[in-house]
């Protein structure tokens, strides 16, 4: 999955805006969305959210773990646990970017957010690749993986495959019988 | 008590006058409090965290993490310098009684004395063996004494830094954390004859210089180890406080207990100042809550009987110096009585209100002082008191009893300051002048910038702006058509009252108005149109939104707020002096449209014990509301005599003691209490800016745990938030027939449910009494349920009840049938006319219609049988047909509504509440019979569902309307229509061609009676004629006539027409009209073709009908 699929679905998400307009419920294949009063906070999808923004007719209320008191605590716990710590959401990267993107100005310490999640990603992808790497050094037939966000496992998930599957043809073919009958064939 | 700050160990004194109370806490802040409701304390930061902060002189040391002592200046809260340092962090640091040294006790066993002048000249002193705990200073600078974790107090001469006497009293511990007490001592202020050292359960005092104990000092009230003790600053009284939470004040010379405290939570008190003038003593708890306990000792005396000896005898005990100690109790003493009477207004304005906790102001130490509460109270002794006085002026003599020194009954309350709604106070800088609900202005009023911000909500309304504030308004009000902004008067400038009313169509936006000399604006309002303005010489001045003066009224009392809404003004005024923290406001409500009138004549405004007034408004449909200081929401019941009724409590939602909701704005549909949460603090800061949160409507109704106090609620509540649909139909607003039918519903449902439930609960008095709340058709309901469930006695009760119900129904509204009657061949004709729109709109409703029709036609099968029929014994199985055609007085929604949701299947329509479509056909029937005057008329009354507040369009603007849409219809039509504009000076001829193009089915017109008279001459003169050719003929024979004689035949078509109608001028547009009529008429035939069943047509017809339906049932 590319990245952009990831962020497509993050999309989905809800985020709280305060529009500065007003309409009637919508409705939508996805869902009634609304209605929209101005200056009361309403729940929509970040792609509204954003398209929204663009726009300026809204204001948005950035999510409450998008915090830095909540994001250094988050970090803090990352840094001490060896395993991988659940996330506040499940787009924690994906919504960092967007919304940072296009409403940082609605988003108190913008900059100092954009650091923090940086600074947890990295950690958690140093963990996945370690354990990836231990995974191929111990030879192990299966992991368990614990809170990964679909980000996380994409940019692993379809290089680790691929590896493995080149290290088993590589295996396979150390064995004497096989190596004899490729080099027939 | 409230929240001061984080939870951890706090500190607290009074600063050197007593003007405020001085906090610092585990979050490293001092905090500076004007008084215990101050909910925007000063905030200097000192550090990760203070341990102990001391105060004198405009110096402020404090003991922080990081293992300094530092000064700061007071109370600007500049740092200057650092003291001294420890290696780990001081737990105590003192003030010397003339404020040149202090003293601090370390973690690191170390005590040390610093100049403040001079930082290098520092004593140490060595010998605990643990940290030391707590200080005190000799006020005669000879002596030191500490406590430490050793379990020793010792006690230190200054000079030589030697150990005088050390006592072994507390329990051991190696930290101060695990201290089971912070033992902080305290040297008798004064002659420091004393030392008091809370050990366990008792203060025991020691001499000085025997060092011997001479008193213990106990009380069985104490449960837990005492944690602080503090000497009045007139060395008589002693305070302690435990680690349970108790506060106990002793009379040091007596050893009674002269006040006792318990902390409400129990927290360890672990701060105790005593106010230097007042008996007032600041406490603060582990938990970072800050208390004041106010009046010690008064009438509290545990073994005296008479509360006016007790007074008497401490008058005796306190010397001359603090006299105004006693005496200052409610408001500060003057130097003379009757200055300080004429001041006192002054001063009263100038307090914030505050709910039984008055500020108190610096008093100067005048011995003539008096209580001005008191004199106030004693109006009539004032004059005798004021005089004795002066006299007597003698401090150290007690104040003889017959004199009265107190006046122990209830005392006045400061009334509250004028204010804005949704504003927070004037003194920040950075301010919300309002916030409602179109909008937010904000002041910032600092060094580099003063300026307004106006923000709207609904950019569609206006755009944000940003103005100078250079007359330095303080009072803002903001409506969808303008700005309003008033200022005081300066010494040059008088009161200003500006408007900007940005929503006006010429070049001149704004507009300025002065206040005549020595008036200033108070509190100002913008309605719909209007503005007005409430000043200081108790007037209320009118203006219309343009700058037109207009009316002018006088309050009975100095005004407190004042809101407004469409025609509707509220003003709150003071109508008297509240006591004991009460306020006493009166509320005028009244409205500036067309029929000007006073809806409450000044009644009393109700507000709970010891609050005041917060928030005034009205509720986006127009219903006056207000709020008070303890969080509860009151609003107008129109629906009762127009009493108030409280809707919510915002304290409840509120989860810590000092978080308030600060009241935005209050809608009824939906029923939404816009507010923001507010942690610690009464009103938001700007920044970060606030989001809005919405609380529900709760009535205080009993046993809402229950499901019958539920449901009661929930009714009650629902009646109580459709009050405004009846006030705006009575007023003649718009408003969405819709949404009462909803709310009918809504409450028979309810009804039904409770029925129900006491018909379970065999409660069948109470199914009577619930019965007799419902409406005719749901009455018939509960007989069915009751006589299934087998209740027959019940049944019977309620079938009597419905024929009741029913006779009542025939026989009163015989004439308003009558009149309903009228109105839905009005409201046909609207319908008729709203068919009229283009061809592809029809389509697409047809399409609707279909959906709608089969589901009702789903619907007629389901709820025909359900339908119970309105006969006296519901046994009888009897049906008539008109009875079966009387459904719940419900709506369709869906077609109504604009715009469906195109993805909802259809069969969810299916509610059963869908109207039969019975109704629909007798409406269609009307609909053909539409008449000339009937279509006209309608038009006045096809806006029906316009929003709320939109007054009623008048007739000429509807017809204009009309006029408009009919240009798009066939051919035919149009060249009718052209005809008769250019034809429009001879609208009888216009007529008449125009009725060549239609069938012949409106009443006739002057010359069509008359054509019809004079055919027999016409023939009998040219029998050959054919009827194009009569009809040619008599036209020219008509126009021959005198224009007296037309005008005869016109006014005879008239009578015989419906309407009676006589006005020339109206006639003139009749031609439009008829036609629109006609084109309506044709186009009915259409639709009725298309699809056998009318559509439902405009909701608010459709809602009539169907009541009228059912009224005729």
């Amino acid at each position: 999955m590319e990245p952009a699929e990831a962020e497509f679905l993050a999309e989905k998400e809800l985020v709280t805006i305060v529009p500065n307009f007003s309409l009637d419920r919508i409705h939508l294949i996805g869902g009634d969305l609304g209605p929209f009063n101005p200056g009361l906070p309403v729940e929509v999808p970040v792609w509204l959210a954003i398209n929204l923004k663009q726009r300026q007719k809204c204001r948005l209320i950035p999510p409450e773990w998008m915090d830095v008191a909540k994001l250094e605590e988050i970090r803090e716990q990352e840094r001490k646990e060896d395993t991988f710590t659940p996330m506040p959401s499940p787009y924690y990267m994906e919504l960092t970017k967007l919304l940072l993107n296009y409403a940082s100005d609605n988003i108190p310490k913008a900059d100092e957010i954009r650091t923090l999640v940086k600074d947890t990603w990295d950690t958690r992808v140093a963990k996945l690749r370690l354990s990836a790497d231990s995974f191929v050094r111990q030879q192990e037939a299966h992991a368990k993986l614990d809170n990964l966000t679909l980000m996380e496992i994409n940019t692993t998930g379809t290089f680790l495959t691929q590896a493995l599957d080149h290290m088993y043809k590589l295996r396979t073919n150390l064995q004497p019988g096989e190596s004899s009958h490729s080099q027939d064939f | 008590m409230r929240y001061g700050h984080t939870e951890g160990h706090t500190d607290v004194c009074f600063d050197g006058t007593g003007s405020c109370i001085v906090t610092c806490g585990s979050d490293g802040d001092v905090r500076i409090w004007e008084n215990l409701d101050d909910d925007d304390p000063k905030s200097i930061n000192v550090g990760e965290k203070a341990y102990s902060f001391a105060l004198k002189n405009g110096r402020l040391i404090t003991a922080v993490s990081n293992n300094t002592v530092q000064i700061h200046t007071f109370p600007e809260g500049a740092p200057d310098g650092i003291l001294t340092r420890f290696t780990t962090n001081a737990n105590h640091v003192i003030f010397n009684s003339d404020g040149t040294k202090i003293a601090a006790g370390s973690s690191d066993f170390m005590v040390k004395v610093v100049e403040v002048a001079d930082s290098s000249k520092q004593k140490t002193f060595r010998g605990h063996d643990a940290p030391v705990l707590s200080l005190s200073f000799d006020p005669r600078d000879v002596y030191l004494a500490s406590a430490s974790c050793d379990g020793s107090v010792r006690v230190w001469k200054i000079a030589d830094r030697t150990c005088t006497t050390s006592w072994p009293l507390l329990q051991k511990c190696n930290d101060v954390i695990n201290a089971k007490s912070i033992c902080r001592l305290g040297w008798q202020p004064g002659s420091g004859k004393l030392l008091a050292v809370p050990v366990d359960k008792v203060v025991k005092l020691y001499r000085r210089e025997t060092w011997d104990r001479k008193l213990d000092l106990s009380d069985p009230f104490i449960t837990q180890p005492l944690n602080v003790v503090a000497w009045s600053p007139c060395g008589q009284y002693l305070a302690a406080g435990s680690v349970g939470g108790n506060i106990v004040v002793w009379n040091v010379e007596t050893q009674e207990c002269i006040e006792r405290m318990k902390h409400e939570k129990n927290y360890t008190v672990c701060g105790l100042a005593w106010h230097p003038k007042h008996r007032q003593i600041a406490y603060t708890d582990t938990e970072g809550n800050l208390g004041l306990l106010e009046n010690i000792g008064d009438g509290k005396k545990p073994n005296d009987k008479v509360a006016s000896t007790v007074t008497k005898d401490y008058n005796d005990l306190f010397d001359g110096d603090d006299d105004d100690y006693l005496n200052g109790d409610m408001v500060e003493p003057q130097s003379s009585p009757k200055a300080g009477a004429d001041e006192d207004d002054g001063d009263d304005d100038d307090l914030r209100p505050t709910s039984g906790h008055p500020r108190r102001a610096v008093i100067d130490d005048d011995d003539n002082s008096l209580d001005i509460g008191m004199i106030k109270a004693n109006l009539n002794l004032e004059k005798e008191d004021g005089d004795d006085d002066q006299t007597s002026g003698f401090p150290a003599l007690p104040l003889s009893s017959t004199q009265q020194p107190f006046y122990d009954g209830p005392m006045p309350t400061p009334k509250q300051k004028p204010f804005q709604s949704g504003s927070t106070p004037v003194h920040l800088m950075h301010r919300f002048m309002v916030w409602n609900s179109v909008g937010i202005i904000r002041c910032y009023n600092d060094e580099q910038d003063n300026a307004i911000d106006i923000e709207f909500h609904d950019t569609s309304v206006h755009h944000a702006t940003h103005l100078p504030n250079s007359l330095n308004h303080t009072m803002a009000d903001l409506s969808t058509e303008a700005v309003l902004l008033a200022c005081e008067s300066t010494e040059e400038l008088a009161s200003k009252l500006q408007c900007i009313h940005f929503s006006s169509w010429d070049a001149n936006k704004e507009w300025t108005v002065d206040m005549p000399k020595d008036e200033d604006i108070e509190a100002v309002c913008l309605g719909q149109g209007w503005a007005a303005c409430a000043t200081s010489a108790l007037l209320v001045r009118v203006f219309t939104v343009g700058g037109v003066q207009k009316e002018i009224f006088s309050l009975p009392g100095p005004v407190v707020s004042m809101a407004g809404h469409g025609e509707q003004l509220i003003v709150i005024y003071h109508r008297g002096t509240g006591f004991d923290g009460d306020q006493c406001l009166g509320v005028q409500l009244m409205e500036l449209g067309k029929k000007k009138k006073q809806i409450l004549h000044g009644d009393p405004l109700s507000l709970t014990k010891k609050s005041y007034l917060v928030w005034v408004g009205f509720s986006a449909e127009g219903t006056p509301c207000y709020v008070d200081s303890e969080g509860t929401v009151r609003m107008l019941n129109r629906g009762f005599g127009n009493t108030w009724i409280p809707v919510c409590n915002t304290r409840e939602h509120c989860k810590g003691k000092s978080d308030h909701y600060w009241v935005v704005g209050i809608h009824e549909n939906p029923q939404q209490l816009r507010c923001i949460p507010c942690k610690g603090a009464r009103f938001p800061p700007t920044l970060p800016r606030p989001a809005v949160a919405i609380l529900s409507f709760k009535l205080p109704y009993c046993q809402v745990a229950t499901e019958k106090g539920q449901m009661e609620e929930q009714y009650w509540r629902s009646i109580v938030f459709h009050n405004h649909v009846d006030y705006l139909s009575k007023n003649g607003y718009e408003f969405d027939e819709n949404t009462k039918n909803q709310a009918v519903k809504e409450q028979q449902e309810l009804l039904m449910k409770l029925f129900a439930l006491s018909c379970k609960l065999e409660r069948e008095f109470r199914c009577v009494e619930l019965a007799d709340l419902m409406t005719q058709n749901v009455v018939n309901l509960a007989i069915k349920y009751a006589s299934r469930s087998r209740k027959l006695n019940l049944a019977q009760q309620l079938s009597e009840m419905a024929v009741e119900k029913a006779s009542e129904l025939a026989t009163a509204p015989e004439d308003e049938e009558e009149e309903e009657d009228f109105r839905e061949h009005l409201n046909a004709g609207s319908s008729a006319r709203e068919w009229s729109r283009p061809p592809v709109r029809n389509v697409q409703q047809d399409q609707e219609m279909e959906d709608a029709d089969e589901t009702d036609g789903c619907e007629e099968a389901e709820e025909t049988p359900e339908v119970p029929k309105q006969r006296p014994n519901p046994f009888s199985k009897g049906v008539t047909s008109a009875e079966a055609t009387t459904p719940k007085s419900v709506v369709i929604a869906s077609s109504s509504q604009g715009r469906v949701n195109p993805f909802k299947v259809t069969s969810n329509k299916k509610d059963p509440v869908v109207p039969t479509a019975n109704v629909l056909d007798t409406m269609s029937k009307y609909s053909k019979k539409t008449s000339l005057s009937g279509s006209r008329a309608a038009n006045k009354q096809n806006h029906l569902v316009i929003k709320p507040l939109t007054p009623k369009p008048k007739s000429k603007q509807a017809s204009a309307a009309s006029f408009f849409q009919t240009r798009t219809p066939n051919s035919s039509e149009k060249t009718a229509e052209e005809r008769e504009e250019k034809a429009g000076n001879e609208p009888h001829e216009a007529k008449v061609a125009a009725q060549e193009n239609t069938e012949n089915r409106r009443p006739k017109t002057g010359f069509q009676m008359w054509l019809e008279e004079n055919r027999a001459n016409i023939l009998t003169d040219n029998p050959d004629l054919n009827e194009a050719e009569i009809i040619k003929e008599g036209m020219s024979r008509f126009r021959m006539l005198s224009s007296e004689e037309r005008m005869a035949w016109t006014e005879k078509a008239k009578g015989g027409a419906l309407n009676d109608l006589t006005d020339d001028k109206k006639r003139k547009r009749s031609a439009a009209d008829e036609d629109e009529a006609k084109k309506n008429q044709e186009q009915n035939s259409e639709d009725s073709n298309l699809s056998k069943k009318p559509k439902p047509l405009d909701q608010s017809t459709n809602v009539r009908l169907s009541a009228f339906a059912f009224k005729q049932s």
